[in-house]
């Protein structure tokens, strides 16, 4: 082992007085070891360093982080209100029936006269399960068939516009006779 | 080993309280200073504290006439005793230089470099923790940036045996991660 290896490190420092520095210098250019240890140490050193900052950079305030997020965040909330502060609310047009009709011969009596009445609402309740029970028992073979019913077999002439059609289920008996009509909305 | 070291980066003259060059000199330490403190195990907030009474220290140091040799020596050895004195228990504070999980971030690095960067400064900083407190102490005096003749001050040991000591904590440090 060479006496000059446990002065490398603070040669490197430059702590050494210059005739010491001297001696390890010359020394230093002709051992291949001695070489490789000044190479390791200096490799060392620079790797302590960045020990060094990595623990203060993992040690930094994280608040800061977040007020980018913080800030990108309540920008984008106030985009999105002001987006919906700024779209009109635009009211669903009504059509006259009258006017859908043109002039032509429409009784008088059907929309303005009779007021329409609003089908209350009517909560449904989930059957008891017994019930459901019977419910899912009952359907069994009888297939819904869907047909479309022109509105002049349904209403008086002129009540609805030409050319609508309702959607009907149909259930068929197992008899083959109709069992049930059901309007769809 | 000479014992006559070099003195100071910053060519300091006579220092009077409040002036330029107590300014200048702490842009010049506030850093390593902080990064001392913070590898030693304090937060970054108290190191910021510690650096900042420290400085109030050197302000009455030099108001009061006190001895201006070795000021970057003095002003390490005050930052130490003070980051000493918050410790709520100093063996267990100062001995977790790195926690295990710590996450190293590295800038400008691709993923594969960056989980070896990470895996490396792992591995360093459990050769770190198998050192002793002066060895480790040594080591982090000197990086930022202390003569040996300093570092014996702050530490309160001889400048030769700083000398041994870093040179033994490298040794070491090469022996147990060839980095």
């Amino acid at each position: 082992m060479c006496d000059a290896k446990a002065k490398l490190v603070a040669w490197l420092d430059r702590e050494l007085t210059p005739d010491d520095a001297s001696t390890v210098e010359r020394h230093v250019e002709g051992c291949h070891e001695c070489r490789r240890w000044v190479a390791t140490y200096e490799r060392m050193s620079k790797t302590f360093d960045a020990y060094c900052d990595a623990v203060m950079a993992a040690k930094a305030p994280r608040r800061a982080r977040w007020a980018p997020v913080l800030v990108g965040a309540l920008i984008a909330a106030a985009a999105v209100c002001l987006a919906f502060l700024r779209t009109r609310v635009v009211p669903p047009t009504v059509i006259d029936p009258r006017a859908a009709l043109g002039s032509a011969a429409v009784p008088e009596l059907p929309l303005a006269t009779q007021p329409i009445l609003h089908k209350p609402m009517i909560r449904r309740r989930r059957p008891a399960p017994h019930i459901r029970e019977l419910a899912t028992q009952e359907q069994p073979m009888d297939a819904a068939i869907q047909i479309a019913i022109p509105a002049e077999a349904m209403f008086p002439p002129g009540a609805v516009p030409n050319g609508i059609s309702f959607i009907a289920d149909l259930r068929i008996a197992p008899d083959g006779s109709v069992k049930q009509v059901r309007l769809r909305q | 080993m000479s014992d006559d070291s070099v003195p100071l980066a910053l060519p300091l003259p006579r220092l009077a309280a409040g002036s330029a060059e107590v300014t200048a000199l702490y842009r010049e330490l506030s850093k390593p200073l902080r990064r001392y403190l913070v590898c030693l195990g304090l937060t970054s907030d108290e190191a910021q504290d510690v650096v900042q009474d420290a400085f109030l220290s050197l302000q009455r140091h030099l108001a009061s006439g006190g001895d201006q040799e070795n000021i970057r020596g003095w002003v390490f050895r005050v930052a130490h005793n003070l980051a000493r004195n918050r410790q709520t228990s100093y063996h267990r504070r100062f001995g977790e230089t790195l926690d295990e999980g710590k996450d190293f971030p590295a800038a400008d690095a691709t993923p594969e470099q960056v989980v070896l960067e990470k895996e490396k400064l792992r591995r360093f900083a459990a050769a770190i923790r198998s050192l002793t407190t002066s060895e480790r102490g040594c080591l982090l005096l000197r990086a930022g940036g202390l003569r040996y003749r300093e570092i014996g001050e702050v530490l309160g040991i001889a400048t030769s045996t700083v000398g041994d000591t870093v040179e033994r904590a490298m040794k070491k440090l090469a022996e147990k991660c060839n980095v």
